[in-house]
């Protein structure tokens, strides 16, 4: 449903995505994961219509998707969306109107299990607050695809697992393609599906949740029995301490020995060895 | 078509300021009392033909967009919005031409309507043809604005301040430019008034499809 094409965006001559090329076809909640600056917030305003690419192609639907789609059938939205100073109820009534395809049920249900006075106006609601009005208004659009940019920013814990429920919520009602875009690893673990990776402007890994859980791996031992182990396995990273060795592994589990150490790795350690790292060891 | 409704509807709520200055604008002027010539108060009622736009381009289109409005529904909206509001100002201009500008016995009132040669015509012609004229006012303001955020805009802005300065001081040139405006305004040949402005209207519409066909967020 959504694909993207050898796509280049550049402003100047900084190349903010590189060569990216993407294929989502089934519906689910999709996790886009990426340092500061790594091209989360250029890929999804791209996807949406937003901004201009410099080359390659975006395609929703089969439909070619650039500033000029007049109508694109995708909802983005990002957490310093701009609002109509209106109070919250009215500000979701026009945006009923606006979307045909507008759940009000949703949109209600939501505001009141999220205790948003609907006659507060909106600049007057706090950060958190004024990002849930976006996100449940993006939700209720019921649009094909969906785009949230950091959803989660200025929420507290309580709002977060609430919010997450939400999207489940909203997934299972209507299925769709749902990318979220966040910096709070664990806590999305359990809402999503599939993982996407970016990396200065690269797509580094899109996978399932299961292929991480299943194949990714920190094996430690000495040198030579964690080379002789992880031989002609896909190795992403590797720290050296002293004589240890610590190897991060994308693949099928080494065959166990009492000199190595096999752990599965977490989402956050594998997002860290596949980006970057955490420091203070030699690469 | 209630998309495009709603927007309507949104678009003329958000657009009150205008509304209210107008109002106080047209309440207030006053000429002073021992001029012969006094100028009417329904002049002023195309302040809000002319502000309209500034609204609808630079404070609405962002906020209806978040609110997932498209950009096709967003630009028949505009649209429809700028043919009421030249209804509403024609109506309210036609009538205080009618029914206020009379009252006053010792002046020579001066209407833009009377200036342009529209009341030449019958009440409702003159009517129309304000009507068409503010309509090609709004669209050309609207498209100009939204151009203001790109290059093109601001060359757009050179071509016209050259236009200007150029075409006012050279004898030639100014009577090309005064044609023109004889043309789509000071006009009392309603037919040919109305098909040129309407004209205009058309290919400006274009002009600012496609200028929102490029726009970004």
């Amino acid at each position: 449903m959504i694909k993207l094409t050898n796509v280049t965006k550049r402003y100047r001559n900084v190349s903010v995505l590189k060569n990216v090329t993407l294929n989502i076809d089934e519906p689910g909640i999709y996790c886009l994961l990426g340092r500061n600056g790594a091209g989360k917030t250029t890929l999804l305003k791209s996807i949406a219509g937003y901004q201009n690419i410099t080359e390659g192609q975006i395609q929703v639907d089969g439909k070619e998707i650039t500033p000029s789609t007049l109508d694109t059938g995708i909802s983005y939205i990002e957490n310093f969306a701009k609002h109509f100073n209106l109070p919250v109820r009215k500000l979701l009534q026009i945006a009923s109107e606006v979307n045909p395809n507008y759940d009000d049920e949703f949109a209600s249900e939501m505001m009141e299990r999220f205790e948003l006075d609907g006659k507060k106006k909106f600049h007057h609601l706090s950060l958190g607050m004024k990002t849930m009005v976006s996100s449940i208004i993006c939700l209720a659009s019921n649009k094909s695809v969906i785009l949230l940019d950091e959803p989660v920013l200025g929420f507290d814990a309580i709002m977060r697992v609430e919010f997450y429920e939400m999207l489940t919520e909203s997934f299972q009602k209507h299925p769709r393609i749902i990318i979220v875009s966040t910096h709070i690893i664990e806590e999305i673990a359990k809402t999503i599906q599939k993982l996407i990776i970016i990396d200065k402007g690269c797509i580094r890994f899109f996978d399932t949740l299961r292929a991480v859980e299943t194949k990714a791996f920190r094996v430690s031992g000495l040198k030579k029995d964690v080379d002789a182990a992880t031989e002609n396995l896909n190795i992403i990273r590797q720290d050296t301490v002293g004589g240890l060795v610590t190897s991060y592994l994308f693949d099928i589990p080494p065959i166990k020995t009492a000199s190595l150490e096999i752990h599965p790795m977490s989402l956050q350690d594998f997002f860290i060895q596949m980006v970057g790292h955490t420091g203070g060891a030699k690469q | 078509m209630t998309a495009i409704f709603a927007v309507i509807k949104r678009l003329f709520a958000s657009n009150k300021i205008s509304f209210i200055l107008t109002t106080v604008v047209v309440l207030c002027a006053t000429t002073a009392g021992d001029s012969q010539i006094a100028l009417s108060n329904g002049n002023y009622t195309w302040l809000l033909a002319i502000l309209t736009p500034f609204f609808f381009v630079f404070y609405d289109y962002i906020k209806l967009i978040h609110l997932g409005t498209s950009k096709k529904d967003y630009f028949l909206g505009s649209l429809v919005g700028y043919g009421l509001t030249a209804l509403i100002v024609s109506l309210v201009n036609t009538c205080i031409l009618v029914l206020i500008d009379p009252l006053n016995q010792t002046q020579t009132v001066l209407n833009l309507m009377d200036l342009c040669g529209w009341t030449d015509n019958s009440m409702f012609t003159a009517f129309l043809q304000q009507t068409v004229f503010l309509l090609l006012t709004m669209i050309f303001l609207h498209v100009l604005l939204s151009m203001q955020p790109y290059w093109y805009g601001w060359l757009s802005d050179g071509v016209l301040a050259a236009i200007i300065c150029i075409f006012i001081p050279v004898a030639p040139l100014r009577h090309i430019l005064a044609g023109f405006f004889k043309l789509i305004m000071f006009n009392s040949t309603a037919q040919l008034q109305i098909a040129v402005c309407l004209s205009l209207c058309a290919l400006l519409s274009l002009a600012g499809l496609a200028v929102l066909k490029k726009k970004s967020l």
